[in-house]
C-alpha cells in the first residue's frame, strides 16, 4: 500500500519542515517516519501514501530532489497506485 | 543541490563589521542596483547600513508592493529581485508577493529582519516565525545566526533563486546578527550547473516530430526564462510547425508572426484551442500544463503524444504523461533540436494551412456594437501605438485576459502578469518596478477598478521618485470576472461585485499629484492613448467601460478546451 523513501538531509533550520511539508503538500499521507541523525546529516525514512490515485510516487522523489540540502538515497516502490509518469 | 561553492576572497582582518553592513556590501558586490522594501523595528540596522550604500533603496508604501515590484523588476530585466521587510507584519506582508515569484518562477531574495535570536520562540513584540510561514512559497530560505555567515548565506541565495528553475529565496536576520561584529568577509563563486542534455531523448524526439502528421509547439513560461527566445523562433521558422502560448510566455513568438495561433487555455483563441485538441503531437517547451491552460486534464489534446522539455525534472509527467522527456537547458535542447530537423523538411503544409487559416478565420474583431470604449479595441490600439518598447504591467481579472488576447507582443518582457497566482494587485507595484528596470520603455499598468484599489498607495512612490508610469485604469464599477462567472455559471446571482460606489479615480490620482483624465466615448480612445504615452511624468487614463462586457471566448470550467462559448454578437460570422 505504500512506497518508501529515504532521504539524507541536512540540518538547516526548518529543514525538517520543509520536507514533512512538501510531502503532504504533494498529496501524500505519511504513514510511518524514522529519523537518524549522522554528524551534521539526517537520515529520515518515510513511508508514505498517494491520497488518491493521481497521486505519483516518483514525481514526489523528484520533488525530494529539488529541496536544497535534501537527497534521496532510497526508493522502494510498491506496486499499488504507482505511476511513472513516463507514457508507454 | 547546493553547487559546490568556491570561496573566491578572504579579506585580511580590518576593523570588525556588522552583519547589517555586511549584507549591503555583498548586495553591492553581486551588483543588486534596486531594492524595494519598508523598515521597521527588526531591520533598522540594515537600513542604517542601507545609508550612503551605492545599492538604491526604493521605498514603497506597503511591502506587498515591495514584493510585487521587485518581482517584475526581475521579469523586466532576467535579473535577480530584492526586497526587504521588517519582521512580524513587514514580513507577512511580502507573503503574497512570495507566493507570486514562485507560482511564476521568478528569482527573487527576500530579506526579513526578525527579533533576536534570543528572542525567537518567545513571541515577542513582532516575532513571527517567517520561515516556518513560507516554507511552502520559497524555492529555499535561511535564518542566519552570525553576522561572518551574511555574505556566504546572501551569495548562495542568488545563486538558489536564480539557477536551475528559478523562484523566490528568502533570509531572515535576527537583529543580533544585524549589530553583531565580525572581521570575516568569505566572498563565494557559484559555479553554473549544467544538466547534460540526453543527445538520445532529442532524437527521439526529431523521430517522433518526423512522423507527426499535426505537430504543434506548446510554448511555456521556460523559453523567457532559460534565454530560448531566439532559438524557438529559429525552429518555429525553420519547421514551419504552427504554435501556442500560455499566458505568461505571450510574446516569446511574436503575436503577429505566421503560424502563432494564440494563447491556448480558459481563455484562449478558437484556433489554439482547436489546433491543441486535434493535434497529434506536442511539442512543450518549458511549460507546466496549469488547469488554465489545459481545461479538462483527460479530455486535453486527446489525440497527442508529447515530447517536453524542460529544466525541471519534478514538471515531467507531473499531470500529463510524457512520451519523450528531455531534461535540461531549453535553449541548448531547442538548437540541438533544430539542427536535427535540418537534415529534411516536414511534409506538415496541410496541417499548417488548416490551422493558420482557422487563426484568420476567427481573428478577434474589434467592431463591437455601441459608441461606448470597447476594451478590447482600446488595448490592441495601445499595444500597437507603444510600439516594440511597450511593456504591459497586468492586473489580474477581466482586463487582465484581455490584455493578454488583444495587446501585440513583440517579446516575452514586454507582458508582466500574476499568472499562476492571480494576484490582484500586481499591476500597479509591477508597473513601478518594470518602469525603473526599463526607463526608455512605455511601460503601461493595465488595471481594473477591483485590482486597483489593492495597492493604489503605491501611487505615492511613483510620485516620490518621479516614475513615469503609465495607468490605463479600465473601470467597470464591479469585479468583472466574478461577475460573469456569476451571470454565467450562477443564474445571475450577483452577490457581492458591485463596485459602483468607487471614488473618484482621476481625483485620488490627482490628489496623489498625479495627472489623470477620464475617457468613457470610443471616439475619445485615440486622443487619450496619444496623451498617456506623451506625458513626461506618471499619468493614469481613467476609462469608463460596460459593465456588462465579458471576456470571449471562455472554456467553461470543468468543461474540455474543445467546449467553447463564444461573443453572440459576432455569431454567424465566424
Amino acid at each position: 500500500m505504500t512506497d518508501t523513501i529515504q532521504i539524507q538531509i541536512d540540518r538547516a533550520d526548518g529543514s525538517l519542515q520543509r520536507l514533512i511539508g512538501l510531502v503532504e503538500r504533494r498529496g501524500f499521507h505519511i504513514d510511518g517516519m524514522s529519523l537518524s541523525d549522522e554528524g551534521a546529516m539526517r537520515r529520515v525514512q518515510l513511508q508514505v501514501r498517494g491520497r488518491d490515485e493521481g497521486r505519483c510516487t516518483e514525481n514526489l522523489g523528484r520533488q525530494i530532489d529539488k529541496l536544497i540540502g535534501a537527497t534521496r538515497v532510497g526508493f522502494a516502490q510498491s506496486t499499488y497506485g504507482y505511476q511513472s509518469g513516463v507514457a508507454a | 543541490m547546493t553547487a559546490a561553492a568556491t570561496a573566491i576572497s578572504a579579506k585580511a582582518a580590518t576593523a570588525p563589521q556588522s552583519g547589517a553592513q555586511l549584507l549591503v556590501q555583498t548586495l553591492d558586490r553581486l551588483g543588486v542596483d534596486v531594492v524595494f522594501g519598508y523598515p521597521g523595528g527588526a531591520i533598522m540596522p540594515v537600513y542604517d547600513a542601507l545609508t550612503g550604500a551605492n545599492v538604491k533603496h526604493i521605498l514603497v508604501r506597503h511591502e506587498q508592493g515591495a514584493a510585487f515590484a521587485a518581482d517584475a523588476y526581475a521579469r523586466a530585466t532576467g535579473k535577480v529581485g530584492v526586497c526587504m521587510a521588517t519582521s512580524g507584519p513587514g514580513a507577512t506582508n511580502l507573503i503574497t508577493g512570495i507566493a507570486n515569484a514562485m507560482m511564476d518562477s521568478v528569482p527573487m531574495v527576500c530579506i526579513t529582519g526578525n527579533v533576536a535570536t534570543h528572542l525567537m520562540g518567545t513571541d515577542a513584540f513582532q516575532e513571527i516565525d517567517i520561515l516556518g510561514v513560507t516554507l511552502p512559497l520559497v524555492k529555499h530560505s535561511w535564518v542566519v545566526r552570525d553576522p561572518a555567515d551574511v555574505p556566504a548565506v546572501i551569495e548562495e541565495a542568488f545563486h538558489v533563486a536564480r539557477s536551475g528553475r528559478p523562484g523566490p529565496v528568502l533570509v531572515d536576520l535576527p537583529k543580533d546578527v544585524q549589530v553583531g561584529m565580525t572581521s570575516d568577509d568569505f566572498g563565494f563563486h557559484y559555479p553554473n550547473e549544467v544538466t547534460p542534455l540526453d543527445h538520445a531523448a532529442i532524437a527521439e524526439a526529431e523521430t517522433l516530430i518526423r512522423a507527426a502528421e499535426r505537430p504543434l509547439i506548446y510554448i511555456g513560461g521556460g523559453v523567457k526564462i532559460a534565454g530560448a527566445v531566439e532559438a524557438l523562433r529559429d525552429f518555429a521558422e525553420r519547421t514551419g510547425i504552427p504554435s501556442v502560448s500560455t499566458l505568461n510566455a505571450l510574446g516569446s513568438i511574436r503575436t503577429d508572426a505566421p503560424g502563432f495561433l494564440g494563447m491556448l487555455g480558459m481563455h484562449g483563441t478558437k484556433a489554439a484551442n482547436e489546433a491543441v485538441q486535434e493535434s497529434d503531437l506536442l511539442i512543450v517547451f518549458g511549460a507546466r500544463f496549469d488547469d488554465r491552460a489545459t481545461g479538462k486534464l483527460n479530455e486535453f489534446a486527446p489525440h497527442a503524444k508529447v515530447v517536453h522539455f524542460d529544466i525541471d525534472p519534478a514538471e515531467i509527467g507531473k499531470l500529463r504523461a510524457v512520451h519523450v522527456p528531455v531534461i535540461g537547458d531549453l535553449k541548448a535542447g531547442i538548437e540541438i533540436l533544430t539542427g536535427r530537423m535540418a537534415s529534411a523538411s516536414l511534409a506538415i503544409d496541410p496541417w499548417i494551412i488548416r490551422s493558420t487559416s482557422n487563426a484568420k478565420r476567427n481573428a478577434f474583431r474589434y467592431d463591437a456594437p455601441g459608441e461606448g470604449v470597447y476594451a478590447p479595441a482600446l488595448l490592441n490600439e495601445l499595444s500597437k501605438a507603444a510600439g516594440d518598447s511597450f511593456i504591459a504591467a497586468c492586473d489580474v481579472g477581466q482586463h487582465q485576459m484581455w490584455v493578454a488576447q488583444h495587446c501585440e507582443f513583440s517579446r516575452p518582457e514586454a507582458h508582466l502578469t500574476s499568472g499562476g497566482l492571480g494576484a490582484m494587485g500586481y499591476g500597479l507595484p509591477a508597473g513601478l518596478g518594470a518602469k525603473l528596470a526599463k526607463p526608455d520603455a512605455h511601460v503601461v499598468t493595465i488595471s481594473g477598478d477591483g485590482s486597483f484599489m489593492m495597492n493604489i498607495q503605491e501611487l505615492a512612490t511613483l510620485r516620490r521618485y518621479g516614475v513615469a508610469l503609465k495607468i490605463v485604469l479600465l473601470d467597470n464599477s464591479s469585479l468583472g470576472l466574478v461577475r460573469q462567472w456569476q451571470e454565467l455559471f450562477f443564474a445571475e446571482n450577483y452577490s457581492e461585485v458591485d463596485l459602483s460606489d468607487n471614488p473618484d479615480f482621476v481625483a485620488v490620482a490627482q490628489a496623489f499629484g498625479i495627472e489623470a483624465f477620464m475617457i468613457d466615448q470610443r471616439d475619445q480612445v485615440a486622443d487619450g492613448i496619444a496623451r498617456l504615452l506623451a506625458a513626461p511624468g506618471p499619468c493614469l487614463m481613467h476609462v469608463l467601460i460596460d459593465p456588462k462586457e465579458n471576456v470571449w471566448p471562455l472554456v467553461p470550467p470543468g468543461k474540455s478546451n474543445g467546449e467553447m462559448m463564444h461573443d453572440t454578437r459576432f455569431e454567424g460570422d465566424m
